[in-house]
């Protein structure tokens, strides 16, 4: 067996976990978020989660095109998801305020535990939270961030370790991406703040399962490349 | 407001006239999508039309197995559910066309078929997972093969439409006419909205089984256009340009009867909902 194949499945499984990790960290508000009655932005796990990663993806694959340093490729890809992100919970918090007339309050916590701002009282009686407040907003920058470079990492390895061409890679690495974020929103299951969230502690669950599936798409990837005569 | 008897006497008839139950159930319709999509699959020298009825077989399937799914509540959105069976069909798909030139008979591609039956057992190993005490503990009944059906319907839907597309199963054709042209983009996701929107968009207390499957061959019509249109601007079929045009003229067709009838069904239905005065309950 070639190191490279060893290469190729570790950084996809790594891709993976970081992908599991970062969806667990974002403001998945789900169907309430919509009517404002729950904290973050209103659509599923999986949806926030791409579109992110996506977005990290043309900018990795942009300066992919520049150079051929692994750090930077991934980095790139990182704040690609990071300004992504930041500028949907952005205008999430804008419509909130000045369209719905909520304040951006948490839900599970009473004090905020970055700036210690009393939350219970701002909320309105029987809903779980409004917009975006300021610790749901870094703990979603952090999942932004370690998205996108999981997402950089696997189009990274799979267009110069197994030589896929430019849109193989991507395409690969957006469906092995998709799949643990799905096994991430299975254990989410509707709503999360983030890190200071109670469901945080779940998130060992899902990085069994997020492990066992990325080991089994790497070897697929890998045996795909040596197979077609890419590698 | 009380329910007349009139309205219930109504119902009967509007249902017969506008049901569409093709394999009446659900692991029928399982088995013999699976079978007649591998088969054509396999054959890639069939003309774009046949191909075509496989696609939208397939892609009934996958609705099935998105709906068998998401019927219980799994909060996460039911839209998750059709982007999981795509991402695995993208993967499923490259594992099988890397391995389609072994064992090759002329236009005849076997090989194909492991990459259905690796990501089987991707699905199958998820869903165990997902359904066990020990990690995700979601608890749903028949999980496992409900994500192990949409790994395999999804990398078939997806090598039927890369087949559609180039005409044949080469690795390096399929990157260069279907990965590195952006096409495999539009596949992406119009796969998604076939699996995904029609459950998505009609589920609730009243959803009947008949009218999400109209919904979902309509998309597939679409598809099968969309398909014709590249087939006939990359100019890859065997049979010429009129391959393509048929493929556009079939989905076209299939796209008109089917939205005529989900409209009709929805209309109907919705007249009969009128004057229940209580909104029925999931056991």
């Amino acid at each position: 067996m070639e190191p490279v194949i060893l290469l190729i499945v570790g950084y996809v499984v790594i891709g993976g976990l970081l992908a599991c990790v970062a969806a667990h960290l974002l403001p998945v508000g789900g169907a309430p978020a919509a009517m404002g009655t729950a904290t973050g932005i209103a659509t599923g796990t999986v949806q926030i989660m791409l579109g992110a990663a996506m977005t990290g993806l043309f900018t990795a694959a942009s300066v992919d095109t520049y150079t051929d340093s692994l750090l930077l490729v991934t980095l790139s890809g990182a704040v690609g998801a990071t300004v992504m992100i930041c500028v949907v919970m952005f205008m999430a918090n804008i419509i909130y305020g000045f369209g719905a007339g909520v304040v951006p309050v948490s839900g599970r916590v009473d004090v905020d535990p970055i700036t210690k701002e009393p939350q219970a009282p701002y909320k309105t009686p029987q809903c779980d939270g409004h917009g975006v407040p300021i610790v749901v907003f870094v703990s979603g920058s952090l999942g932004g961030f370690i998205g996108g470079f999981g997402g950089a990492l696997m189009y990274y390895t799979l267009l110069n370790y197994a030589h896929f061409s430019a849109g193989t890679a991507a395409i690969g690495a957006i469906s092995i991406f998709v799949a643990n974020a799905i096994l991430a929103a299975y254990n989410i299951r509707g709503t999360i703040e983030g890190f200071h969230d109670p469901k945080f502690k779940r998130l060992p669950y899902a990085l069994v399962a997020s492990f066992a599936v990325s080991l089994l798409c790497g070897i697929v990837v890998s045996l795909t490349a040596v197979l077609g005569g890419t590698l | 407001m009380t329910v007349t008897p009139a309205v219930i006497e109504e119902e009967a008839p509007t249902k017969k006239g506008l049901s569409f139950k093709f394999p009446p159930e659900e692991t029928e319709m399982g088995i013999i999508a699976g079978i007649i999509g591998a088969v054509i699959v396999i054959f890639t020298g069939l003309p774009a039309v046949i191909k075509g009825v496989g696609l939208i077989l397939v892609l009934l399937w996958g609705m099935d197995s998105v709906r068998k799914t998401s019927k219980y509540g799994l909060g996460t959105g039911v839209p998750s559910i059709g982007v999981l069976s795509t991402g695995y069909g993208v993967v499923g798909a490259l594992m099988g066309l890397a391995v389609a030139e072994y064992g090759r008979v002329g236009q005849l591609y076997p090989a194909v078929l492991l990459g259905v039956i690796v990501m089987g057992v991707i699905g199958l190993v998820s869903g165990v997972i997902s359904n066990s005490e020990k990690f995700i503990a979601m608890k749903i009944p028949r999980l496992e093969r409900g994500m192990m059906e949409l790994g395999m319907a999804g990398t078939l839907a997806i090598l039927l439409e890369c087949s559609i597309v180039t005409g044949s199963l080469n690795f390096n054709a399929v990157v260069n006419q279907v990965m590195n042209t952006g096409i495999i983009a539009l596949m992406f996701i119009f796969n998604c909205f076939a699996m995904l929107h029609p459950y998505n968009a009609c589920l609730g207390p009243d959803e009947r089984r008949e009218r999400t499957r109209m919904c979902a061959v309509e998309i597939s019509g679409l598809i099968c256009i969309l398909l014709g249109f590249a087939q006939l601007a990359l100019g890859t079929s065997p049979y010429g340009p009129l391959d393509a045009v048929s493929m556009i003229v079939f989905g076209a067709i299939v796209f008109a009867v089917f939205f005529w009838k989900f409209i009709k069904a929805c209309m109907d239905e919705a007249y009969e909902t009128v004057g229940t005065g209580m909104i029925k309950t999931i056991e």
